[in-house]
Protein backbone atom coordinates (compact mmCIF):
# COMPACT_ATOMS: atom_id res chain seq x y z
CA UNK A 1 0.00 0.00 0.00
CA UNK A 2 1.41 3.57 -0.57
CA UNK A 3 1.14 6.46 1.10
CA UNK A 4 -2.14 8.08 0.14
CA UNK A 5 -3.63 4.46 0.38
CA UNK A 6 -3.02 5.02 3.90
CA UNK A 7 -4.08 7.95 4.51
CA UNK A 8 -7.43 7.42 2.89
CA UNK A 9 -8.43 4.17 4.55
CA UNK A 10 -7.48 6.40 7.87
CA UNK A 11 -9.80 8.98 6.76
CA UNK A 12 -12.42 6.69 5.85
CA UNK A 13 -11.63 5.14 9.51
CA UNK A 14 -12.55 8.41 11.30
CA UNK A 15 -15.57 9.12 9.24
CA UNK A 16 -17.01 5.56 9.68
CA UNK A 17 -16.05 5.00 13.52
CA UNK A 18 -17.14 8.36 14.29
CA UNK A 19 -20.39 7.80 13.86
CA UNK A 20 -20.22 5.25 16.69
CA UNK A 21 -19.84 7.88 18.69
CA UNK A 22 -21.97 10.39 17.37
CA UNK A 23 -24.78 11.64 19.80
CA UNK A 24 -27.67 8.88 19.40
CA UNK A 25 -30.59 11.07 20.93
CA UNK A 26 -30.31 14.63 19.89
CA UNK A 27 -31.78 17.75 21.16
CA UNK A 28 -34.71 16.83 23.65
CA UNK A 29 -37.85 17.16 21.28
CA UNK A 30 -40.88 18.43 22.68
CA UNK A 31 -44.47 17.61 21.05
CA UNK A 32 -46.55 20.92 21.41
CA UNK A 33 -49.66 20.72 23.08
CA UNK A 34 -52.87 19.57 20.17
CA UNK A 35 -54.99 23.07 19.43
CA UNK A 36 -58.01 22.73 21.15
CA UNK A 37 -60.84 21.09 18.84
CA UNK A 38 -64.13 23.75 18.34
CA UNK A 39 -67.52 21.88 19.21
CA UNK A 40 -69.27 24.17 16.90
CA UNK A 41 -68.36 23.52 12.90
CA UNK A 42 -67.93 27.29 11.13
CA UNK A 43 -70.52 27.73 8.52
CA UNK A 44 -68.75 27.69 5.31
CA UNK A 45 -70.24 29.74 2.29
CA UNK A 46 -71.07 26.67 -0.74
CA UNK A 47 -71.82 27.81 -4.11
CA UNK A 48 -74.31 26.62 -5.74
CA UNK B 1 -5.95 17.52 -37.62
CA UNK B 2 -9.34 15.33 -37.94
CA UNK B 3 -12.47 15.69 -35.96
CA UNK B 4 -13.12 12.82 -33.45
CA UNK B 5 -17.04 12.08 -33.07
CA UNK B 6 -17.12 10.86 -29.77
CA UNK B 7 -14.76 13.46 -28.26
CA UNK B 8 -16.97 16.04 -30.05
CA UNK B 9 -20.46 14.44 -28.36
CA UNK B 10 -19.03 14.22 -25.14
CA UNK B 11 -17.78 18.16 -25.06
CA UNK B 12 -20.98 19.11 -25.80
CA UNK B 13 -22.77 17.20 -23.83
CA UNK B 14 -20.33 18.15 -21.27
CA UNK B 15 -20.79 21.34 -22.02
CA UNK B 16 -24.49 21.20 -21.57
CA UNK B 17 -24.02 19.76 -17.97
CA UNK B 18 -21.79 22.59 -17.33
CA UNK B 19 -24.71 24.39 -17.72
CA UNK B 20 -27.05 23.31 -16.24
CA UNK B 21 -25.03 23.79 -13.39
CA UNK B 22 -25.81 27.75 -13.11
CA UNK B 23 -29.67 27.67 -12.58
CA UNK B 24 -28.66 24.38 -10.28
CA UNK B 25 -26.85 26.67 -8.24
CA UNK B 26 -29.76 29.49 -8.41
CA UNK B 27 -31.90 26.71 -6.49
CA UNK B 28 -28.98 26.18 -3.83
CA UNK B 29 -28.56 29.47 -2.75
CA UNK B 30 -32.46 30.33 -3.38
CA UNK B 31 -33.25 27.88 -0.76
CA UNK B 32 -30.89 29.15 1.18
CA UNK B 33 -32.55 32.75 1.72
CA UNK B 34 -35.39 33.71 3.52
CA UNK B 35 -38.67 34.12 1.18
CA UNK B 36 -38.25 37.76 0.36
CA UNK B 37 -35.71 37.40 -1.36
CA UNK B 38 -35.06 33.99 -2.74
CA UNK B 39 -36.14 35.58 -6.73
CA UNK B 40 -34.02 37.77 -6.33
CA UNK B 41 -31.16 35.31 -6.06
CA UNK B 42 -32.11 33.00 -8.63
CA UNK B 43 -32.18 35.59 -10.65
CA UNK B 44 -28.45 36.44 -10.27
CA UNK B 45 -27.74 32.75 -11.66
CA UNK B 46 -30.36 33.31 -14.52
CA UNK B 47 -28.67 36.63 -15.50
CA UNK B 48 -25.46 36.12 -15.20
CA UNK B 49 -25.99 32.90 -18.21
CA UNK B 50 -27.17 35.46 -20.26
CA UNK B 51 -24.81 38.11 -19.89
CA UNK B 52 -21.39 36.18 -19.85
CA UNK B 53 -22.97 34.26 -22.68
CA UNK B 54 -23.02 37.30 -24.68
CA UNK B 55 -19.64 38.60 -23.24
CA UNK B 56 -17.97 35.53 -24.01
CA UNK B 57 -18.50 35.30 -27.53
CA UNK B 58 -17.81 38.72 -28.03
CA UNK B 59 -14.59 39.80 -25.86
CA UNK B 60 -14.24 37.03 -22.85
CA UNK B 61 -12.88 34.31 -25.09
CA UNK B 62 -9.92 36.24 -27.06
CA UNK B 63 -9.00 37.41 -23.62
CA UNK B 64 -8.67 34.57 -21.54
CA UNK B 65 -7.70 31.95 -24.72
CA UNK B 66 -6.49 33.86 -27.33
CA UNK B 67 -3.11 34.53 -28.46
CA UNK B 68 -0.66 35.31 -25.78
CA UNK B 69 0.93 38.48 -24.32
CA UNK B 70 3.52 38.19 -21.58
CA UNK B 71 1.88 35.55 -20.12
CA UNK B 72 -0.69 37.68 -18.96
CA UNK B 73 -3.27 38.28 -20.93
CA UNK B 74 -5.03 36.75 -24.55
CA UNK B 75 -4.98 39.02 -26.97
CA UNK B 76 -8.13 40.57 -29.03
CA UNK B 77 -7.36 38.66 -32.30
CA UNK B 78 -10.78 36.42 -31.49
CA UNK B 79 -12.57 39.21 -30.63
CA UNK B 80 -16.10 38.41 -32.01
CA UNK B 81 -15.12 34.86 -32.53
CA UNK B 82 -12.77 35.67 -35.67
CA UNK B 83 -10.85 32.34 -36.36
CA UNK B 84 -12.52 30.42 -33.97
CA UNK B 85 -14.34 28.26 -36.30
CA UNK B 86 -14.57 24.42 -36.54
CA UNK B 87 -11.30 23.38 -37.24
CA UNK B 88 -9.46 22.37 -34.10
CA UNK B 89 -7.32 24.17 -32.09
CA UNK B 90 -3.98 22.12 -31.17
CA UNK B 91 -3.06 23.98 -28.07
CA UNK B 92 -6.50 23.19 -26.62
CA UNK B 93 -8.27 20.32 -27.80
CA UNK B 94 -7.17 18.85 -31.10
CA UNK B 95 -9.97 16.44 -31.60
CA UNK B 96 -12.60 18.56 -31.57
CA UNK B 97 -14.26 22.29 -33.06
CA UNK B 98 -12.63 24.96 -31.90
CA UNK B 99 -15.93 26.17 -30.98
CA UNK B 100 -16.98 23.20 -29.16
CA UNK B 101 -13.85 24.14 -26.78
CA UNK B 102 -15.26 27.68 -26.74
CA UNK B 103 -18.75 26.67 -25.64
CA UNK B 104 -17.58 24.28 -23.18
CA UNK B 105 -15.22 27.13 -21.30
CA UNK B 106 -17.91 29.22 -21.95
CA UNK B 107 -20.29 27.85 -19.03
CA UNK B 108 -17.34 27.65 -16.47
CA UNK B 109 -16.97 31.76 -17.30
CA UNK B 110 -20.76 31.69 -16.89
CA UNK B 111 -21.22 29.83 -12.95
CA UNK B 112 -18.23 31.57 -11.61
CA UNK B 113 -19.54 35.05 -11.00
CA UNK B 114 -22.36 33.43 -10.22
CA UNK B 115 -21.01 31.67 -7.38
CA UNK B 116 -19.62 35.19 -6.20
CA UNK B 117 -23.48 36.52 -5.59
CA UNK B 118 -24.04 34.24 -2.64
CA UNK B 119 -21.91 36.62 -0.35
CA UNK B 120 -23.88 39.75 -1.26
CA UNK B 121 -27.24 38.12 -1.30
CA UNK B 122 -30.28 39.51 0.20
CA UNK B 123 -29.20 43.20 0.31
CA UNK B 124 -26.88 43.68 -3.48
CA UNK B 125 -29.07 46.35 -5.61
CA UNK B 126 -29.29 44.96 -8.64
CA UNK B 127 -27.68 47.47 -10.99
CA UNK B 128 -24.44 47.48 -9.07
CA UNK B 129 -24.50 43.57 -9.16
CA UNK B 130 -24.84 43.84 -13.52
CA UNK B 131 -21.94 46.41 -14.14
CA UNK B 132 -19.81 44.34 -11.18
CA UNK B 133 -20.45 41.13 -12.93
CA UNK B 134 -19.39 42.30 -16.21
CA UNK B 135 -16.33 44.30 -15.47
CA UNK B 136 -15.60 40.97 -12.91
CA UNK B 137 -15.48 38.69 -15.42
CA UNK B 138 -13.52 40.65 -17.84
CA UNK B 139 -11.30 42.06 -15.49
CA UNK B 140 -10.62 39.27 -12.92
CA UNK B 141 -11.76 35.04 -14.38
CA UNK B 142 -10.36 36.22 -17.95
CA UNK B 143 -6.83 36.95 -17.07
CA UNK B 144 -6.51 33.83 -14.43
CA UNK B 145 -8.24 32.05 -17.01
CA UNK B 146 -4.62 32.66 -19.26
CA UNK B 147 -2.68 32.49 -16.85
CA UNK B 148 -4.03 29.12 -16.01
CA UNK B 149 -5.34 27.49 -19.32
CA UNK B 150 -3.95 30.13 -21.64
CA UNK B 151 -1.54 28.72 -23.97
CA UNK B 152 1.61 30.71 -23.16
CA UNK B 153 -0.31 31.59 -19.95
CA UNK B 154 3.07 31.77 -17.12
CA UNK B 155 1.18 29.58 -14.53
CA UNK B 156 1.00 27.13 -17.13
CA UNK B 157 4.42 27.46 -18.16
CA UNK B 158 5.31 27.23 -14.64
CA UNK B 159 3.85 23.95 -14.30
CA UNK B 160 0.99 24.54 -12.02
CA UNK B 161 -1.77 22.11 -12.26
CA UNK B 162 -5.56 22.59 -12.72
CA UNK B 163 -7.39 20.12 -14.20
CA UNK B 164 -11.24 21.69 -14.24
CA UNK B 165 -10.79 25.37 -12.05
CA UNK B 166 -10.07 25.26 -8.34
CA UNK B 167 -7.94 28.37 -9.08
CA UNK B 168 -9.36 29.86 -11.95
CA UNK B 169 -13.28 28.98 -10.98
CA UNK B 170 -13.10 28.39 -6.65
CA UNK B 171 -10.44 30.27 -5.77
CA UNK B 172 -11.30 33.39 -7.37
CA UNK B 173 -14.93 33.45 -6.94
CA UNK B 174 -14.64 32.41 -2.92
CA UNK B 175 -12.07 35.26 -2.48
CA UNK B 176 -14.14 37.37 -4.21
CA UNK B 177 -17.03 36.82 -2.63
CA UNK B 178 -15.27 37.13 0.84
CA UNK B 179 -13.75 41.20 -0.28
CA UNK B 180 -17.40 41.63 -1.85
CA UNK B 181 -18.65 40.84 1.75
CA UNK B 182 -16.67 43.12 3.27
CA UNK B 183 -17.35 46.00 1.20
CA UNK B 184 -20.84 46.10 1.15
CA UNK B 185 -21.20 45.10 4.80
CA UNK B 186 -23.87 43.08 7.38
CA UNK B 187 -27.34 42.46 7.00
CA UNK B 188 -29.49 44.47 8.77
CA UNK B 189 -30.73 42.52 11.39
CA UNK B 190 -26.74 40.34 10.97
CA UNK B 191 -25.94 38.28 14.65
CA UNK B 192 -29.57 39.31 16.15
CA UNK B 193 -30.98 36.16 15.49
CA UNK B 194 -30.41 33.31 12.79
CA UNK B 195 -31.54 33.95 9.30
CA UNK B 196 -33.47 30.27 8.39
CA UNK B 197 -33.26 29.50 5.16
CA UNK B 198 -36.76 29.38 3.71
CA UNK B 199 -36.78 25.95 1.42
CA UNK B 200 -34.04 23.57 2.62
CA UNK B 201 -35.58 21.11 0.00
CA UNK B 202 -34.67 23.55 -2.89
CA UNK B 203 -31.54 23.42 -1.73
CA UNK B 204 -30.74 19.97 -1.54
CA UNK B 205 -32.08 19.60 -5.13
CA UNK B 206 -29.76 22.24 -6.25
CA UNK B 207 -26.83 20.36 -4.77
CA UNK B 208 -27.94 17.28 -6.16
CA UNK B 209 -28.07 19.33 -9.60
CA UNK B 210 -24.36 20.53 -8.83
CA UNK B 211 -23.16 17.16 -8.40
CA UNK B 212 -24.76 15.84 -11.86
CA UNK B 213 -23.76 18.73 -13.33
CA UNK B 214 -20.30 18.97 -12.15
CA UNK B 215 -19.51 15.18 -14.03
CA UNK B 216 -19.59 17.60 -16.93
CA UNK B 217 -17.21 20.32 -15.46
CA UNK B 218 -14.54 17.39 -14.26
CA UNK B 219 -14.73 14.41 -16.71
CA UNK B 220 -15.43 17.33 -19.49
CA UNK B 221 -12.16 18.68 -19.04
CA UNK B 222 -10.50 16.08 -20.44
CA UNK B 223 -12.10 17.22 -23.79
CA UNK B 224 -11.96 14.02 -25.02
CA UNK B 225 -14.01 10.51 -24.33
CA UNK B 226 -11.38 8.40 -23.23
CA UNK B 227 -9.90 6.62 -19.75
CA UNK B 228 -9.10 10.25 -18.58
CA UNK B 229 -12.61 11.30 -18.26
CA UNK B 230 -13.45 8.30 -16.84
CA UNK B 231 -11.23 8.88 -13.65
CA UNK B 232 -12.09 12.09 -13.36
CA UNK B 233 -15.47 11.01 -13.26
CA UNK B 234 -14.73 8.43 -10.52
CA UNK B 235 -13.30 10.95 -8.91
CA UNK B 236 -15.35 13.21 -8.85
CA UNK B 237 -18.50 11.29 -7.39
CA UNK B 238 -16.24 9.72 -4.73
CA UNK B 239 -14.63 12.93 -3.33
CA UNK B 240 -18.16 14.34 -3.07
CA UNK B 241 -19.86 11.43 -1.30
CA UNK B 242 -16.25 11.41 1.14
CA UNK B 243 -16.87 15.23 1.83
CA UNK B 244 -20.69 15.24 2.41
CA UNK B 245 -19.80 11.98 4.41
CA UNK B 246 -17.05 13.83 6.29
CA UNK B 247 -19.66 17.42 6.77
CA UNK B 248 -22.29 15.86 7.66
CA UNK B 249 -20.54 13.32 10.76
CA UNK B 250 -18.41 16.64 11.77
CA UNK B 251 -21.58 18.50 12.03
CA UNK B 252 -23.38 15.47 14.26
CA UNK B 253 -20.31 15.27 16.60
CA UNK B 254 -20.60 19.55 16.53
CA UNK B 255 -24.53 20.31 16.56
CA UNK B 256 -25.35 17.11 17.72
CA UNK B 257 -27.98 16.69 14.86
CA UNK B 258 -26.70 15.12 11.52
CA UNK B 259 -28.01 18.27 9.23
CA UNK B 260 -29.39 17.74 6.07
CA UNK B 261 -28.28 20.91 4.44
CA UNK B 262 -24.59 20.52 6.47
CA UNK B 263 -24.41 17.04 3.53
CA UNK B 264 -25.81 18.73 0.90
CA UNK B 265 -23.07 21.64 1.41
CA UNK B 266 -20.48 19.32 1.91
CA UNK B 267 -21.32 17.56 -1.25
CA UNK B 268 -20.69 20.97 -3.19
CA UNK B 269 -17.43 21.46 -0.76
CA UNK B 270 -16.15 18.01 -2.02
CA UNK B 271 -17.15 18.57 -5.76
CA UNK B 272 -15.06 22.03 -5.35
CA UNK B 273 -12.11 20.26 -3.90
CA UNK B 274 -11.79 17.89 -6.20
CA UNK B 275 -12.59 19.98 -9.54
CA UNK B 276 -8.56 20.93 -9.89
CA UNK B 277 -7.40 17.21 -8.90
CA UNK B 278 -9.96 15.47 -11.47
CA UNK B 279 -7.29 14.70 -14.14
CA UNK B 280 -4.50 13.75 -11.74
CA UNK B 281 -5.47 12.02 -8.83
CA UNK B 282 -6.61 8.18 -8.41
CA UNK B 283 -9.23 7.31 -6.37
CA UNK B 284 -7.79 7.25 -3.18
CA UNK B 285 -6.19 10.37 -3.44
CA UNK B 286 -10.12 11.59 -3.85
CA UNK B 287 -11.36 9.81 -0.57
CA UNK B 288 -8.43 11.96 0.98
CA UNK B 289 -9.45 15.14 -0.63
CA UNK B 290 -12.97 14.71 0.19
CA UNK B 291 -12.31 14.06 3.79
CA UNK B 292 -10.23 17.43 3.76
CA UNK B 293 -13.05 19.16 1.95
CA UNK B 294 -15.47 18.38 4.64
CA UNK B 295 -13.42 18.81 7.43
CA UNK B 296 -11.64 22.14 6.37
CA UNK B 297 -14.87 24.13 4.81
CA UNK B 298 -16.98 23.32 7.74
CA UNK B 299 -14.16 24.62 10.27
CA UNK B 300 -14.09 27.75 7.78
CA UNK B 301 -17.59 28.35 8.57
CA UNK B 302 -17.14 28.29 12.24
CA UNK B 303 -14.05 30.73 11.81
CA UNK B 304 -16.35 32.94 9.29
CA UNK B 305 -19.22 33.15 11.87
CA UNK B 306 -16.77 34.10 14.99
CA UNK B 307 -14.99 37.02 13.03
CA UNK B 308 -18.89 37.83 12.23
CA UNK B 309 -18.71 38.53 7.98
CA UNK B 310 -21.68 38.56 6.14
CA UNK B 311 -20.74 36.15 4.01
CA UNK B 312 -24.36 34.92 3.42
CA UNK B 313 -24.40 31.59 1.52
CA UNK B 314 -20.53 30.95 2.52
CA UNK B 315 -19.15 31.52 -0.44
CA UNK B 316 -15.57 31.86 0.81
CA UNK B 317 -15.61 29.10 3.33
CA UNK B 318 -16.80 26.29 0.31
CA UNK B 319 -14.96 27.77 -2.81
CA UNK B 320 -12.37 29.44 -1.39
CA UNK B 321 -11.11 27.36 1.49
CA UNK B 322 -12.31 23.80 -0.88
CA UNK B 323 -10.84 25.48 -3.75
CA UNK B 324 -7.73 26.37 -1.89
CA UNK B 325 -7.32 22.63 -0.36
CA UNK B 326 -7.81 21.08 -3.66
CA UNK B 327 -5.18 23.07 -5.23
CA UNK B 328 -2.73 22.16 -2.71
CA UNK B 329 -3.88 18.55 -2.35
CA UNK B 330 -2.85 18.38 -6.15
CA UNK B 331 0.64 19.10 -5.66
CA UNK B 332 0.67 16.47 -3.09
CA UNK B 333 -1.57 13.55 -4.50
CA UNK B 334 -1.09 14.06 -8.01
CA UNK B 335 0.30 11.15 -9.91
CA UNK B 336 1.40 10.54 -13.67
CA UNK B 337 -0.37 6.96 -13.69
CA UNK B 338 -3.39 8.51 -14.09
CA UNK B 339 -2.34 11.70 -16.17
CA UNK B 340 1.20 10.93 -18.29
CA UNK B 341 0.86 14.42 -19.52
CA UNK B 342 0.70 16.18 -16.25
CA UNK B 343 3.68 15.81 -13.10
CA UNK B 344 3.73 13.55 -10.16
CA UNK B 345 3.12 15.52 -6.79
CA UNK B 346 4.74 15.44 -3.23
CA UNK B 347 3.55 12.31 -2.33
CA UNK B 348 4.95 10.33 -5.72
CA UNK B 349 8.30 12.03 -5.21
CA UNK B 350 7.99 15.54 -6.59
CA UNK B 351 7.83 17.80 -3.86
CA UNK B 352 8.65 21.05 -6.22
CA UNK B 353 5.02 20.53 -7.50
CA UNK B 354 3.94 21.88 -4.25
CA UNK B 355 5.76 25.12 -4.71
CA UNK B 356 4.09 25.45 -8.39
CA UNK B 357 0.52 25.07 -6.31
CA UNK B 358 1.66 27.61 -3.91
CA UNK B 359 2.69 30.11 -6.19
CA UNK B 360 -0.84 29.47 -8.55
CA UNK B 361 -2.91 29.66 -5.01
CA UNK B 362 -1.35 32.80 -4.33
CA UNK B 363 -1.28 34.61 -7.23
CA UNK B 364 -5.15 33.49 -7.61
CA UNK B 365 -6.26 35.00 -4.33
CA UNK B 366 -4.20 38.11 -4.21
CA UNK B 367 -5.77 38.84 -7.99
CA UNK B 368 -9.13 38.40 -7.03
CA UNK B 369 -9.29 39.74 -3.50
CA UNK B 370 -7.52 43.12 -4.88
CA UNK B 371 -9.47 43.46 -8.60
CA UNK B 372 -12.81 42.62 -6.59
CA UNK B 373 -12.00 45.46 -4.36
CA UNK B 374 -11.09 47.80 -7.25
CA UNK B 375 -14.03 47.06 -8.98
CA UNK B 376 -16.48 47.53 -6.43
CA UNK B 377 -14.77 50.58 -5.56
CA UNK B 378 -15.43 51.86 -9.15
CA UNK B 379 -18.82 50.44 -9.13
CA UNK B 380 -19.70 52.49 -6.25
CA UNK B 381 -19.25 55.30 -7.69
CA UNK B 382 -22.14 55.39 -10.16
CA UNK B 383 -24.72 53.64 -8.37
CA UNK B 384 -24.93 52.54 -4.44
CA UNK B 385 -23.40 49.30 -4.05
CA UNK B 386 -26.51 47.99 -1.40
CA UNK B 387 -30.02 48.75 -1.73
CA UNK B 388 -31.48 51.42 0.72
CA UNK B 389 -32.90 49.92 4.57
CA UNK B 390 -36.47 50.16 3.56
CA UNK B 391 -35.80 47.81 0.31
CA UNK B 392 -33.67 45.87 2.35
CA UNK B 393 -36.83 44.93 4.77
CA UNK B 394 -39.59 44.87 2.04
CA UNK B 395 -37.06 42.59 0.40
CA UNK B 396 -35.22 42.11 -2.92
CA UNK B 397 -38.01 40.61 -5.20
CA UNK B 398 -40.30 43.37 -4.53
CA UNK B 399 -37.74 46.15 -4.29
CA UNK B 400 -35.63 44.53 -7.24
CA UNK B 401 -37.86 43.41 -9.56
CA UNK B 402 -41.40 43.84 -8.27
CA UNK B 403 -42.48 40.62 -8.48
CA UNK B 404 -42.97 37.93 -5.06
CA UNK B 405 -41.66 34.34 -4.87
CA UNK B 406 -44.80 33.23 -3.61
CA UNK B 407 -47.97 35.30 -4.50
CA UNK B 408 -50.79 33.70 -2.54
CA UNK B 409 -53.98 33.02 -4.70
CA UNK B 410 -56.72 35.49 -4.35
CA UNK B 411 -54.32 38.25 -2.63
CA UNK B 412 -52.17 40.98 -3.99
CA UNK B 413 -48.86 40.33 -4.92
CA UNK B 414 -47.39 42.63 -2.13
CA UNK B 415 -49.01 40.68 0.38
CA UNK B 416 -45.96 38.78 1.57
CA UNK B 417 -44.38 42.54 2.03
CA UNK B 418 -43.11 42.62 5.82
CA UNK B 419 -44.03 39.04 6.56
CA UNK B 420 -40.33 38.11 7.55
Amino acid sequence: MDATTVIAVICSAVVFVGWLVAPSSPKAVRLAAPAPVSEERQRVAVSA
Amino acid sequence: MKIDSGDTAWVLASAALVMLMTPALGFFYGGLVRRKNVLSTIMHSFFILCLISVQWVLWGYSLAFGPDHFGLIGGLDWIGLNNVGFTPNADYAPTIPHQAYMVFQMMFAVITPALISGAFAERQRFKAFVLFSLLWATFVYDPIAHWVWGAGGWLHTLGALDFAGGTVVHISSGVSALVAALVLGRRIGFGQGKFEPHDATMTVLGACLLWFGWFGFNAGSAVAAGGLATSAFVVTNTATAMAALTWMTVSWWHKRQPSVLGAAAGAVAGLVAITPASGFVNVMGSIVIGFGAGLFCYLAIQLRERIHVDDALDVWAVHGIGGTWGALATGLFATVAINSTAANGLFYGNPKQVLFQLAAIGASWAWAAIGTFVILKIVGVFVPLRVGEDEELVGLDISQHGEPAYAKDGEPAYANVGSL
